[in-house]
């Protein structure tokens, strides 16, 4: 069985009286392990797409199971509590708490998941210095570069132990340098047996990827193994 | 529970994140709590002194006079009321199966020396009832008797604060004072009693017997009649009162009663209807106060849910449930008003304790106790709708919110 299976789905806007198909029937199976880049213009729904996969929004019609569960029936809370135990969030703008520490902001999924302060700090720690953060943990995100608040943001994904990890234009709001740092944690953790989801609309950022997905105007029109070795 | 506490101190730090702003928005519901407490606080000290004056005067007494004491009547009508006289002492007596004392009460003002010392002062001339008639008892020597009375004894018994002016330590008892330049023997002092309703202090005043009264102060003068009634007995005592004044007086069935029968009942009344006028104005106020505030509190709210827009859409998407977010932002919302409601109790606090020194007034735990949950009432009722607004953010729009 896939860990993602998204069957027939359509996610339909109406902006001013006119139909939008943001996604126009996607049919898409993520297996475990896989390392996926999404691909396309803007405007060619991958953030829909993204949204979709990550549980933040439903389909308008279709069949999206997330590890044989029926997500297009949950409501706000079974959607919460499924990000909150089965995806990490990394964003473009990282999207730290300004006024938490790093451990802090890891934290934070683990508070919402209902678990203990001292277990919390141990879980926080030990995903900090999986992204090579131990000794910044206890600074706030001013205090930290672009590439370490990326890092910061990687540890909050990961401090659950999700199965998988959505990645919006993670290197979107860095320099080359960084960006290459950020892409070798993710693709460590594909190694570790991670399932990772990049959306990018960088080739070479895709490359990292196993497969790619190209999408134009909602719909799928390019799924490529790109499999090394 | 465990979620509960984290969002009281994530609530917290945001509070404490916008210091200047959760002072500003803070103030109103300060000035409510502060006026809250400080009314409840107000009207307990009243009462206090309403108590302990009310108690000088004894609830089973009854007073007769011209005037009532908060009567409406005109004041020609009242003027031409016949005066009181002495003679109607043994009247009441002789008529009255209720009365157990009967005291003629005249009042004016005088001078009192004792050697260099000089006082102005309030003087009474009564009988021997007169005891009987007030709650306070002779702490040293005695009260006078029928014979000195009705031969015209100048004796006197003094008010606690005269003794200490005049005699200090010593003992004042055998002692001559002047009052108005004749000379009076002191042969008794009153217990302190202490300032009735906060007007006059009870301990300057000098009690002599009428007959000695009339012949230096002459007969003329304001004078009442008080009448002690068995406590179990006042409505019958005081219907037959009435009776019995009406018959002294010659009046018939269809005249007006021509004078006034007064209890402490009557203070009782218009007090209770003064602390109505009072706690009604200071509820308003009070209310006034802490609606602004509650408003001021909403207000800043909303700011705050829409400048976190962002920090909410995160949330939502590392698994915060709609509840989850209610709870952070009501949580915050009342930690701005519980902390308000501590800083008006604490000011409260002080401002009782200044007070005290003029008007007793002390904080009682039970009403700060109330201003507490009135804090928290507000911070829900002004918090609740810009937190459902934050929980119903959709997650999406919240994280693209620039």
């Amino acid at each position: 069985m896939s860990l993602i299976a998204l069957n027939n789905i359509y996610k339909i806007y109406n902006v001013g009286g006119e139909e939008v198909r943001a996604l126009d029937g996607i049919n898409l199976k993520i297996d475990e392990n896989e390392y996926l880049a999404i691909m396309g213009p803007s405007g060619s729904g991958k953030s829909t797409l993204m949204n979709m996969v990550g549980c933040l929004d439903t389909p308008s019609s279709g069949v999206y199971q997330f590890e044989g569960e029926m997500v297009q029936e949950m409501d706000d809370d079974q959607l919460a509590s499924i990000r909150n135990r089965k995806i990490g969030f990394v964003f473009q703008t990282f999207n730290l708490l300004p006024k938490a520490t790093a451990q802090q902001n890891v934290e934070i999924p683990l508070v919402y998941g209902n678990i203990r302060k001292a277990e919390r700090i141990k879980m926080a720690s030990k995903a900090l210095e999986d992204v090579g953060l131990k000794d910044r943990m206890h600074h706030k995100p001013n205090e930290l570069s672009g590439g370490q608040r990326q890092r910061v943001a990687i540890a909050r994904a990961l401090v659950n132990n999700p199965s998988i990890i959505l990645a919006d234009e993670p290197t979107g709001n860095l320099d080359s340098k960084s960006g290459h740092e950020i892409m070798g944690i993710l693709n460590q953790l594909h190694q570790q047996g991670n399932t990772i989801i990049l959306v990018t609309h960088e080739d070479d950022i895709a490359q990292n990827a196993n497969r790619i997905i190209r999408l134009y105007d909602g719909k799928i029109t390019e799924d490529l193994n790109t499999k090394k070795n | 529970m465990l979620l509960l506490f984290e969002n009281f101190f994530i609530s917290l730090s945001a509070v404490f994140a916008n210091k200047t702003r959760s002072i500003l928005t803070a103030l109103g519901i300060i000035i409510g709590v502060f006026s809250v407490t400080m009314m409840g606080t107000l009207i307990s000290g009243l009462d206090k002194t309403f108590e302990s004056s009310m108690s000088m005067l004894g609830r089973d007494i009854l007073y007769i006079s011209r005037y009532e004491w908060f009567g409406d009547m005109e004041w020609w009508e009242v003027r031409n009321r016949p005066r009181m006289r002495t003679e109607y002492v043994q009247k009441v007596k002789q008529r009255s199966k209720y009365a157990l004392a009967v005291a003629p009460v005249m009042q004016r003002g005088a001078s009192l020396s004792y050697g260099e010392k000089e006082t102005r002062t309030e003087i009474f001339g009564t009988n021997e009832d007169y005891m009987k008639t007030i709650t306070a008892n002779i702490v040293e020597g005695r009260f006078f008797s029928q014979n000195e009375d009705r031969s015209g004894s100048r004796v006197t018994i003094i008010g606690f604060g005269i003794k200490e002016a005049f005699f200090g330590e010593k003992d004042p008892i055998g002692k001559y004072i002047k009052i108005d330049n004749e000379k009076f023997r002191v042969i008794g002092v009153l217990e302190k009693q202490g300032k009735f309703l906060g007007l006059f202090s009870t301990d300057k005043q000098a009690i002599l017997p009428i007959g000695a009264y009339n012949r230096v102060f002459s007969k003329r003068g304001w004078m009442r009649l008080s009448v002690k009634i068995p406590e179990q007995k006042i409505e019958e005592g005081l219907d037959e009162i009435y009776s019995v004044m009406r018959h002294i007086r010659g009046l018939k069935p269809n005249q007006k009663n021509d004078f006034a029968i007064n209890q402490t009942k009557a203070f009782e009344k218009n007090y209770n209807m003064l602390k109505i006028a009072i706690g009604g104005t200071g509820t308003f106020i009070t209310l006034l106060s802490l609606i602004v505030g509650g408003i001021g509190v909403m207000n800043i709210m909303f700011v705050s849910v829409k400048e976190r827009t962002r920090e909410i859409g995160v949330r939502k998407a590392i698994g915060a449930t709609k509840g989850m977010i209610l709870g952070q932002f009501l949580m915050e919302a009342i930690s701005i008003c519980l902390i308000a409601g501590l800083l008006g109790l604490m000011i409260s606090y002080v401002f009782s304790i200044l007070l005290n020194q003029v008007f007793p007034s002390t904080l009682d735990m039970r009403l700060a106790g109330f201003s507490i949950f009135i804090s928290i009432l507000v911070g829900v009722i002004s918090g609740i709708i810009p937190s459902y607004r934050a929980a119903n953010l959709d997650p999406i729009d919240a994280l693209r919110y620039e």
